[in-house]
């Protein structure tokens, strides 16, 4: 059903988008007639990760993350570990915003995660079974700017007016949010970058205005994302508890890659039929078979991908083309047939280091080991099938890499909230 | 050479030196002329040539990266055994071509995977992963369309990704990192219009294929001949235009794997000797009515063979069979005049045999 306020609603996703000072005022106008459901710090989950009980699901129980979110990547000043003061100020914070907003979709999810150039600042190193290595390139033809800022802390809210307050006070453009007074983060912190985004069905077919959408506007209405079909579904994605760091100092923790990817779909809709982006989103075989329905809901709770992930060399030769989701499933399970990643991706029109709106995506994965992101990540390059025939080439007929441009990566660790506020690499 | 000698030539334009192409000014004013009808099943006369210009040449890592445009192409793109024509948009201003190649060598360096950024004033323009195409006046390089804002000054990043092939030789630790190169260019329609286009003459849709470009810039695509090649010479064979010459070297160039005669097949169009990459091939040799090998000849760069199909057998005698099969079709977009070769639209390449001198 059609909500009757849909100026107002374009409005809110408008000034997301933009971040833009004028418009938040005009929302927060708005939308004050709905209260924004205020928060109990005493009745957080102990990891910061902890979303999906908070959060909707559809009919099939798979994850629907909020709508609008933002990530603010952070700075300190200097070269040594943070200062007693700055330690002080981002818990006050971090705190604040507890107060201000229940821990739930309705209200605001938060996290804040550490990256290794943070814990070079101390002399002492990660714990041996912390696997947080720098970022790198994973694939043999993309370079990526590398996010080595200290910290990012990731904001996600159905409530764009929620998501917009928080956000501002946080940057000191105002002094409350929801009511509650929020010391700004820029006590302790710098906001180097603040980039923004959105995920669910109506948003991408809403902002395919953006360049490297075509001018057919052909992202359909019920999309969560710009590619027109569903992702992350229940059996394909870890679990909470499976991606979470099971002992040490940061037990409760987990670790985080955020990738950043301009995408370019003019030859993925308007160069290809249906089918064969059913073939390279999930696999030929779910094109031969008529599995996918649309953007797939009918797929339920499983993509049913591991079904074809031993078909990779049968398909490259039959069909001269292999799917995304088959090469990379290859190396998201573990040994027992357990998928080892939690994908959280969202849509942005974000076109880092310009005001123009692109289409991309924000990539953040959750795991225990960035090893494991890496694996999975290298396995979607193809570059076995490559080998096996001229077909299927580097980037073209290979997945989804022809469409997809990698622009940023960065490799951070979620401490358990008990360490949330500037941990040092061992804490106790 | 000036506009008269242009018009009272034939094909000599398409011999012309890049410097000279400036000063050319035959406009075009009456578009593209129709694909050609009772096109021949192989390598013909295109009806028409296209001039193209230099934006510049950069060097970065193991890749010197050229970039030229032209005219916006109609082409035929094939994937797997597709061919199917991708004609010019309204919206297309130029063909942005790049050739990759080696800059210690000159070798050009097919199947490096290549993506094009286009930026004017900070804002995107168009990116692109653009398709490894064969011409015949440039021979391999990559190609597409392009719309642009108008006339001015443009910023282009080209970005290659490491060779997909088998390496061998002193090529075998070079060209895995990927680089990008970015060239200012500098856009106005009307310096595009003075670019070369020439009907071909009486030619077109004969067998047959227009010279190749000299260039300085720019070395060529062209395979070794066959008396250059290394090893003892099996002989040649032809499949749809294709040009296949097989050799056998003792051993193995360095990064193969395994001990024997190497058999190696390169594989260069039939008029100009450009190099034919990423086909599926596969060869069989048979002694006395016995399969003595049968297997996939791995597309493989090598410093001395140049780009080829090769693999390791127990041995070639004297009197041997040698059957080589395409399996998959030079996977390249072909420019006019090669459409319809190399298994291109009017059906496959057929097996060919020959006799081990």
């Amino acid at each position: 059903m059609r909500l009757p306020d849909v100026s107002r609603r374009e409005a809110l996703r408008t000034a997301v988008a933009l971040g833009s000072a004028s418009a938040l005022s005009a929302c927060l106008d708005r939308e004050s007639s709905e209260p924004v459901p205020t928060g109990d710090p005493d009745a957080k989950p102990a990891r910061q990760h902890a979303w999906r009980a908070h959060v909707r699901h559809d009919d099939h129980g798979n994850t629907q993350l909020p709508r609008h979110q933002i990530l603010l990547y952070l700075t300190l000043d200097g070269d040594g570990p943070p200062s007693a003061t700055a330690r002080d100020a981002l818990a006050a914070t971090l705190d604040a915003l507890d107060s201000a907003y229940a821990w739930s979709h309705e209200g605001l999810l938060h996290s804040i995660a550490y990256s290794p150039a943070y814990f070079d600042r101390f002399d002492d190193s990660l714990p041996e079974d912390i696997d947080l290595p720098e970022p790198t390139a994973l694939s043999p033809f993309e370079s990526p700017t590398f996010d080595r800022q200290d910290a990012v802390l990731h904001l996600a809210s159905d409530r764009s007016d929620a998501l917009l307050e928080a956000d501002r006070a946080l940057r000191g453009e105002r002094e409350k949010a929801n009511g509650v007074s929020i010391p700004p983060l820029t006590d302790a912190l710098y906001v180097d970058s603040r980039r923004t985004g959105f995920v669910g069905a109506g948003l991408p077919a809403q902002h395919q205005d953006a360049a490297g959408i075509p001018e057919s506007r052909p992202v359909p209405e019920a999309s969560p994302l710009f590619m027109g079909f569903e992702a992350g579904f229940r059996q394909n994605q870890a679990t909470e508890d499976y991606v979470t760091l099971e002992s040490g100092a940061f037990a409760g923790g987990t670790t985080k890659v955020i990738a950043n990817l301009r995408q370019r779909l003019d030859d993925w809709y308007d160069e290809q039929t249906q089918e064969e982006r059913v073939m390279e989103m999930f696999s030929p075989g779910h094109a031969a078979e008529g599995l996918v329905e649309g953007i797939g809901d009918n797929l339920g709770d499983d993509s049913q991908i591991d079904r074809f992930v031993d078909d990779i060399a049968d398909h490259a030769a039959e069909y001269g083309r292999v799917g995304h989701a088959q090469k990379a499933a290859r190396a998201n399970r573990d040994d027992d047939g357990t998928v080892r990643l939690l994908r959280r991706h969202f849509e942005s029109t974000d076109d880092i280091g310009s005001d123009q709106q692109v289409a991309s995506l924000h990539f953040p994965s959750l795991q225990r080991r960035v090893s494991a992101f890496e694996s999975v990540r290298r396995a979607m390059n193809g570059t076995d099938v490559t080998e096996q025939t001229p077909a299927v080439r580097q980037r073209v007929n290979n997945g989804i890499l022809e469409y997809i441009f990698v622009r940023r990566r960065g490799y951070f660790l979620v401490p358990p909230r008990r360490h949330r506020v500037f941990p040092t690499p061992r804490p106790e | 050479m000036n506009r008269r000698e242009l018009l009272g030539g034939t094909l000599a334009l398409a011999g012309v030196s890049l410097a000279g192409c400036a000063g050319l000014v035959e406009t075009r004013t009456a578009g593209v002329p129709p694909v050609l009808e009772n096109r021949p099943d192989g390598v013909y006369y295109p009806s028409h040539v296209e001039g193209m210009s230099a934006v510049g040449t950069q060097t970065s890592g193991d890749y010197a990266v050229g970039l030229f445009y032209s005219y916006p192409h109609r082409f035929w793109n094939v994937n797997g055994d597709s061919v199917s024509l991708t004609e010019i948009d309204s919206d297309d201003a130029v063909h942005l071509m790049a050739s990759v190649w080696d800059p210690e060598t000159g070798t050009v360096l097919p199947e490096t995977g290549l993506s094009l950024e286009i930026v004017q004033d900070g804002s995107l323009v168009s990116q692109e992963t653009i398709y490894p195409m064969l011409s015949q006046p440039m021979g391999f390089h990559y190609g597409a369309n392009f719309g642009l804002d108008g006339d001015g000054t443009y910023t282009v990043r080209v970005s290659v990704g490491a060779v997909a092939t088998r390496k061998t030789g002193a090529f075998a630790d070079r060209f895995t990192d990927p680089q990008t190169v970015e060239f200012p260019f500098e856009y106005s329609e009307a310096a595009k219009n003075d670019i070369s286009f020439e009907q071909v003459d009486e030619r077109a849709g004969t067998p047959g294929a227009v010279e190749p470009m000299e260039m300085d810039a720019l070395p060529d695509a062209t395979a070794p001949a066959p008396d250059a090649l290394p090893g003892r010479s099996l002989g040649a064979a032809m499949s749809n235009d294709a040009r296949l010459v097989a050799t056998v070297l003792d051993s193995p160039p360095e990064g193969v794997d395994g001990e024997g005669p190497y058999l190696a097949v390169s594989a260069r169009t039939r008029y100009n000797r450009m190099v034919i990459p990423a086909m599926g091939l596969s060869g069989r040799l048979s002694r006395d009515d016995e399969t003595v090998f049968e297997g996939e000849l791995a597309r493989t760069l090598d410093p001395t063979l140049g780009y080829h199909y090769g693999a390791v057998v127990d041995d070639v005698q004297p009197g041997d069979g040698l059957t080589l099969s395409v399996d998959v079709q030079p996977q390249t977009a072909r420019h006019e005049g090669y459409e319809t070769a190399f298994g291109g639209l009017l059906g496959g390449m057929p097996d060919v045999t020959m006799q081990v001198p």
